[in-house]
């Protein structure tokens, strides 16, 4: 896949070029690539108290994409996605402190247990309708849950602690720790985009739109569905593993906390679903409203509710979309555009 | 002549796509009237814009006169305007019994919120249905999805019937039924016209809604391309109207 | 003698949860909406309801007089206000809404009621208990599971027989073709909301008496009930109750097995169900 113009043409008709990237677009992609630099080179330039909450601002926006990914996009509204950053979390916790090996591999190896539970879990599931599914991905975060409370390999409900962690100096940590969130940013971020820009992304915004229409254009609604429950799973795995790596501790009720569903909603919901440039919005919003107004506890969740439930009434689409509308310069563009030489832009799809 | 149920330059849209453009009728009183075209002419459009499930505005509905465009598909049921929607439509998981009664229920209650104004004269009951159709009474109790297509049809036009109609709107009812089901049918269409009730037919058979009607309206392309008496209208007029011949394709 | 106990005991409990179930299977069969903070308004209402008897001092049943038509009202207002914008094809947005909600309501409640376990004062009436052949059994839990009965029979009696039933079935079968024929559909949702959250008044009450309420709680409330209604199968209220008995024996027959795995029982037993019967045991294939 090239970033650049692709010559298109068709006997008869006149020549078109299909156009993929736009100057917006041009600015935002560099921008981001600075953005990642800037990650990986952390240590040199941040304090750890930093790096540790910009790997949380990570996690969150991690997080927020993979249910976007569910909801926007392939119409699975989990409301349970934290089963697998808890899960993917105790696995790194058992390989790293039960079984020696080393933590920054069981990183990724721990990612197999996510990526294993999620196929009969979507196998279940998926038989239930609509929002019977929603609730159903709780259950399975919960079952997830109450396992951990009562299984000695993880030691129970007294949680686990990382401390062979003190094996390394605080400095390699550091690196580790910015290399992880740069990784994590591209695998789900990046991951994301590249997605939606390869042949499925048609697929995928199809299936969005209509799904029942998507099937009758031949898009296999019901394996592509699969596919993004399951790398929305690894994705969301990837995220609790480097969460819970850095918090040093895991607990039954911290890995699978709800906290984690009500962000992501809050987040892509706000920021605006279906969306790369909504994720990166709403994180922003609630990353910044949660250092402001997070010491006012319960009255600060009454409002955050209440903001979720008026943009489900009243702006389906976001502040993004609200943008979306008024200028078209998308960040990321999706979307691909026929320019004709002679009249400029003739249609897109996006 | 004083129209019952009239459009004014009706225009309706699925989102994006435009598909009906202007469209000018009228239904006298007692009236009935046939609604012929090709697949995808408008003519269903035509049928769910006036019943008020697409938003059309308020001027381009008139009943007895009075604007009633766009007005939610209970209240023009209120109003006295009835369907026997595209595909029947029944209530799955109910009962012949109970799908009657759901309408009768309903003209009950708005009877009694409007005294006897809203209903039309018709005076439909359970039992006159029955005596139209005598196979509902016979399968009062059956689910309707196992029903035959047929008797499914005749629930939906009875289902309209007990909304006590002053106008009743047709939607294909003889679409995919076997000719002596199709007879038996249109056999119940005088009874319902004794009753007062005005008719759109809505019909892909065309010697069926010519020989049904009084008048017919040919519909082409979301426009209407021919009017006139139906027992006046020739073969060749019709298939002109109906397939375009002679008119420039937009 | 320990395993009919409790058998007995599951059955018991299922009538609890029959009483969160009912109001759902409703909702969902109707509008095909299900309302996340479902188990909010159990507990929000079973908090108004120890306030409002520790304020005036008054026994479970002038609360129970008081808080049913408060839940009908609460339901009402509910539909108009938030429901009937998002009730449609795409779930996504009744979802969020209520989501939304439950958040709110959940902090909302823990600001004015604090995170303290609190119940209702049953004046002797919890305590109370029958023998029979040396299995004791509450006075309130059977209470509990006669009103869970009498409220399903008179909800399937209600959509059985009544006008306003046959209109939620019509609604419920195509909700376009119900409203061709006379039914306005937001006015059949409004009052189905309110007959679900009315007897969400129910449960609320026995809820507060049974055991102990906190704002936290709801989340758990809500998912043992979308757990009998799908054991149970869709588009029965019977099926619903039978549903909460199911669950109501796993979680009891399960804590018996270890006090630590009866809400997982209960969650293993919907699992299973869903792999091999996933229309649910009353539902049509």
């Amino acid at each position: 896949m090239t970033m650049t113009a692709v010559p298109f043409a068709d006997a008869g008709l006149p020549a078109v070029r299909v156009q993929r990237q736009t100057p917006s677009g041009r600015i935002a992609l560099t921008l981001a690539l600075a953005a990642l630099v800037a990650l990986v080179a952390m240590p040199w330039w941040a304090s750890t108290g930093t790096i540790r909450w910009i790997l949380e601002l990570c996690c969150y926006l991690a997080v927020a994409q993979m249910w976007n990914l569910l909801a926007g996009y392939a119409g699975l509204v989990s409301v349970g996605q934290q089963a697998f950053m808890g899960a993917a979390g105790y696995a790194l916790f058992v390989l790293a402190q039960t079984y020696g090996i080393n933590p920054f591999l069981a990183v990724f190896l721990s990612l197999l247990v996510p990526a294993v539970l999620a196929v009969p879990t979507y196998f279940l599931l998926h038989r239930l309708e609509g929002p019977y599914f929603s609730i159903g991905t709780w259950v399975v975060a919960e079952v997830f849950r109450l396992v951990s409370t009562n299984l000695p390999l993880v030691n129970s409900g007294a949680g686990m602690s990382l401390r062979v962690m003190k094996d390394y100096s605080a400095f390699e940590r550091n690196v580790a720790m910015s290399l992880l969130c740069a990784t994590l940013l591209l695998v789900t971020l990046g991951g994301s985009y590249w997605l939606l820009r390869s042949r499925f992304g048609l697929a995928l915004i199809a299936m969005r739109d209509n799904p029942v229409a998507a099937a009758s254009q031949g898009v296999q609604v019901g394996r592509l569905r699969f596919l993004i429950y399951v790398a929305a799973a690894v994705g969301c795995g990837l995220a609790g593993a480097i969460y819970f790596m850095a918090q040093l501790r895991i607990t039954p009720g911290s890995a699978f906390d709800p906290m984690w569903a009500n962000l992501a909603i809050f987040i892509v919901m706000v920021g605006g679903i279906g969306s790369i440039e909504g994720v990166l919005i709403g994180t922003l919003i609630f990353f910044v409203a949660d250092r402001w107004f997070g010491e006012y506890g319960a009255s600060y969740f009454v409002v955050l509710g209440l903001m979720t439930l008026a943009v489900a009434l009243y702006a389906r689409t976001g502040i993004w979309g609200a943008i979306a509308r008024r200028w078209d310069a998308p960040w990321f563009p999706i979307g691909r555009r026929l320019i004709d030489p002679q009249q400029g832009t003739k249609g897109e799809t996006r | 002549m004083s129209a019952v149920l009239s459009t004014h330059g009706l225009v309706a849209r699925y989102g994006d796509f435009q598909a009906l453009y202007g469209v000018d009728t009228e239904l006298g009183a007692g009236e009935c009237v046939a609604l012929i075209g090709a697949n995808g002419a408008g003519k269903s459009t035509f049928l769910r814009a006036v019943m008020g499930l697409l938003p059309v505005a308020r001027e381009m509905v008139r009943l007895d006169g009075e604007p009633v465009g766009g007005t939610a598909p209970d209240r023009m049921v209120q109003k006295g305007v009835a369907i026997v929607p595209e595909g029947r439509r029944l209530f799955t998981g109910m009962s012949v019994e109970d799908n009657l009664r759901v309408a009768i229920d309903q003209a009950a209650r708005a009877a009694g919120k409007a005294g006897a104004r809203a209903g039309g004269k018709g005076g439909w009951t359970l039992k006159r249905v029955h005596d139209l159709f005598p196979i509902l009474a016979e399968k009062a109790r059956t689910p309707v999805q196992s029903l035959s297509g047929g008797q499914q049809q005749m629930v939906a036009i009875g289902r309209a019937l007990l909304c006590q109609p002053r106008v009743l709107l047709c939607d294909e009812i003889s679409l995919g039924l076997a000719p002596k089901v199709i007879r038996e049918i249109y056999a119940a269409l005088p009874e319902i016209r004794a009753a007062g009730t005005a008719v759109i037919l809505v019909e892909q058979d065309v010697g069926l809604a010519q020989s049904a009607s009084d008048r017919l309206y040919c519909m082409l392309e979301g426009r209407v391309t021919l009017a006139g008496k139906s027992a006046e209208i020739s073969r060749a007029q019709i298939g002109e109207a109906y397939f375009g011949v002679g008119h420039a394709v937009a | 003698m320990q395993w009919l106990d409790a058998l007995i005991q599951g059955v018991l409990l299922g009538g609890m949860y029959a009483q969160y179930a009912l109001g759902m299977a409703l909702m969902f069969g109707v509008m095909r909406i299900v309302n996340i903070s479902h188990g909010d308004l159990v507990i929000l209402l079973s908090l108004i309801g120890i306030s409002l008897a520790s304020a005036f001092g008054l026994g479970p049943l002038p609360v129970l007089v008081a808080l049913v038509p408060l839940a009908v009202l609460i339901g009402f207002v509910l539909q108009k206000t938030v429901l009937n914008r998002v009730v449609g094809n795409d779930p996504l947005p009744s979802l969020i809404a209520t989501f939304g909600l439950s958040i709110a309501l959940q902090n909302l409640m823990l600001q004015i009621w604090s995170a303290n376990s609190r119940s209702l004062p049953g004046y002797g009436l919890e305590s109370r208990s029958i023998e029979i052949g040396g299995i004791y059994i509450g006075l309130l839990p059977v209470i509990v599971l006669a009103v869970a009965t009498g409220l399903t029979w008179g909800l399937d009696l209600m959509l059985k027989r009544t006008r306003f039933g046959r209109a939620l079935r019509a609604a419920a079968a195509d909700v376009e073709a119900a409203a061709m024929t006379g039914i306005d559909p937001r006015a059949v949702y409004a009052l189905a909301t309110a007959a679900a959250v009315g007897i969400l008044g129910f449960a609320a009450v026995f809820q507060a008496l049974r055991s102990t309420v906190a704002p936290a709680d709801g989340p758990a409330q809500l998912i043992y009930a979308f757990e009998a209604v799908i054991i149970g199968g869709m588009g029965s209220v019977w099926g619903a109750f039978i549903g909460s008995m199911v669950l109501g024996i796993s979680q009891a027959i399960g804590f018996r097995i270890d006090p630590g795995f009866g809400v997982l029982a209960g969650h293993i037993v919907f699992l299973f169900v869903l792999a091999t019967r996933p229309q649910g045991l009353f539902g049509r294939a």
